[in-house]
């Protein structure tokens, strides 16, 4: 049984008047601790596939169903419960915290929401989540802007595990890093998975990045599946227009071997 | 430090931050340095200022010292003027940011009954508060409050409305958040700068209208206030004008001090903001 099954999700927006398709017709499966890659050019509706699988925004059509059962009838206490097992990273990890909050408050967030840790065992626990990701100890107590951007992202990391989730949805999660910090994110994400089986639905519009962590894509043209495989076959011999356009438009594809 | 620095650098600001140092010391002092009862007896009536030196200002129509009268009004127009725009920032805030936060029937109900109360000018609605339940300090706060929380309501909505579309509110749903921790504790501290930006005009208007309920006879009874005070005087306008000029310019000080400090603190804010 997979992990996670996406069928017909269709989603409309209104512009100017006439609904417009951001996702039409999606249909996917993730398994259990494996990297299904969505990559596509701007605008092809990744990031609403994303919040439609994260119940951020709700589908026109489709069925979502996670771990065994139709996650779009959850509602209140049953979907905030369920939401420990399905995270996500965002692109800017600035954007994606309160400007008002420390790593340590990130972190307990989570941990005191699923009740996973009494309060006095939480900063112990917030430890050891910094530590999992690679960072000092130290860092609890200062504030979200104050560290660096791979810093920040590593804490996102930390803040979408503390709930033991099988799956996590990245959102062009390395897009914003430097060349360098990227390799060690990528190198962090993919020993996680290896260690805890987490699955990640990995979207980005780098296919350099996608063929070196993702076991499977899925190619993208306004809102449709264009393509979809084995990552490396896909992105090494593409066969649609989309697929083409985003390979030649890839500088060099194999920068990343984590 | 710097923006304490810059504060001082602002002439406005600091003459208005003396003002309502001055006002402070005189409602915390009141009792000290007028102990007992202000509307008592305690000289001969209508004696003018400057006259005897243990009654600087002279005494009204009663015989009642002025300058004790004074402090203890200092007391009165502080305590509901603070009071009353605490409470409607509060309320605003709160209304404002479930409307914006919630959205639709929520936010619908709500901006309707702020449109209601926006439609009464806020001194009626308060005249008509404390004429139906009676005056005392609580009723006259509260009619103030009620007749200026949807400014404040207004403003925090818009903000809550540009606040949750941001990803970090995404990211508390994912977490699986309560909505009600969302809207308090997430959204609403970054919603509150442009809300409390208003506050000293809100505290200024405040402290008019307690004067003015004062005025007509609507402030509480066991209570000197500068309103009462001026109302009191109005009938020996001609003979001892005085006794409403010494009371207006205090009221005149007092909302001048409260909007120059005011715009100073946010003045001095919103350059830091600018330069970070
Ligand atoms: N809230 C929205 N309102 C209207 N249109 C939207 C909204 N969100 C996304 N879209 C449209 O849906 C399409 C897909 O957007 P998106 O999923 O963000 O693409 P991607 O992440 O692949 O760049 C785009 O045409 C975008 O303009
Ligand atoms: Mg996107």
């Amino acid at each position: 049984m997979s992990l996670l099954a996406v069928s017909n999700l269709t989603k409309n927006y209104r512009r100017t008047g006439k609904p417009v398709a951001a996702v039409d017709d999606v249909s996917f499966t993730i398994e259990p601790g494996e990297t299904l890659a969505l990559a596509g050019p701007s605008g092809s509706g990744k990031s609403t596939i994303a919040r439609l699988v994260l119940r951020l925004i709700e589908p026109d059509a489709g069925r979502i169903e996670f771990e065994g059962s139709d996650f779009l009838a959850l509602r209140g206490v049953a979907l905030r419960a369920r939401r420990a097992r399905l995270q996500m990273v965002f692109q800017d990890p600035l954007a994606a915290f309160n400007p008002r909050a420390t790593v340590a408050r990130v972190l307990d967030d989570p941990l005191r929401v699923h009740g996973i840790a009494p309060r006095t065992e939480r900063p112990r626990r917030i430890a050891a989540l910094l530590e999992r990701v690679g960072l000092a100890v130290d860092l609890a107590p200062r504030a979200i802007h104050e560290i660096s951007g791979g810093q920040r992202q590593r804490v996102a990391i930390a803040r979408a595990i503390a709930t033991k989730p099988s799956l996590i949805v990245l959102d062009e999660a390395v897009s914003a890093l430097d060349v360098s910090v990227r390799g060690q994110i990528l190198d962090l994400l993919l020993d996680l998975q290896r260690r805890e089986r987490i699955a990640f639905l990995f979207i980005s519009h780098d296919l350099g990045v996608v063929r070196a962590v993702a076991h499977r894509v899925i190619l993208l043209d306004a809102g449709r599946i264009a393509e979809s495989g084995d990552a490396r076959t896909v992105i090494d011999l593409p066969q649609s227009a989309v697929g083409k356009a985003l390979v030649a438009a890839a500088p060099r594809l194999n920068r990343y071997r984590p | 430090m710097s923006r304490l620095r810059r504060f001082l650098h602002t002439p406005e600001a600091v003459a208005g931050a003396i003002l309502l140092a001055v006002l402070f010391a005189m409602a915390l002092s009141a009792s000290l340095l007028f102990p007992g009862d202000p509307q008592a007896i305690a000289g001969p009536a209508l004696l003018p200022p400057f006259q005897d030196w243990s009654l600087p200002l002279g005494t009204d129509r009663l015989g009642r010292d002025v300058l004790a009268e004074l402090f203890h009004g200092a007391r009165t127009s502080l305590a509901v003027g603070l009071a009353a725009a605490a409470a409607a920032l509060v309320i605003g805030a709160v209304v404002g940011t479930l409307a914006g936060f919630a959205g639709g029937l929520v936010d619908e109900v709500l901006m309707r009954i702020a449109d209601a109360f926006q439609t009464v000018p806020g001194f009626l609605l308060a005249l008509a508060f404390v004429s139906v339940v009676g005056p005392s300090l609580g009723v006259v706060v509260a009619a103030i409050a009620l007749g200026t929380w949807t400014g404040p309501a207004r403003i925090a909505r818009a903000e809550v409305l540009s606040i949750r579309e941001r990803d970090y509110v995404a990211g508390a749903r994912v977490i699986g958040m309560h909505p009600l921790e969302i809207a308090f504790r997430e959204v609403l501290p970054n919603a509150l700068p442009p809300v409390l930006a208003m506050s000293s005009v809100i505290v200024a208007a405040a402290i008019l209208t307690e004067a003015a309920l004062s005025f007509l006879g609507l402030g509480d009874p066991n209570r000197v206030t500068w309103g009462g005070m001026i109302a009191e005087g109005r009938t020996v306008l001609r003979t001892a004008p005085f006794l409403s000029i010494v009371p207006g310019i205090a009221l005149v000080l007092t909302v001048l001090g409260v909007y120059l400090a005011g715009e100073g603190i946010v003045e001095t804010t919103a350059v830091r903001r600018g330069l970070s």
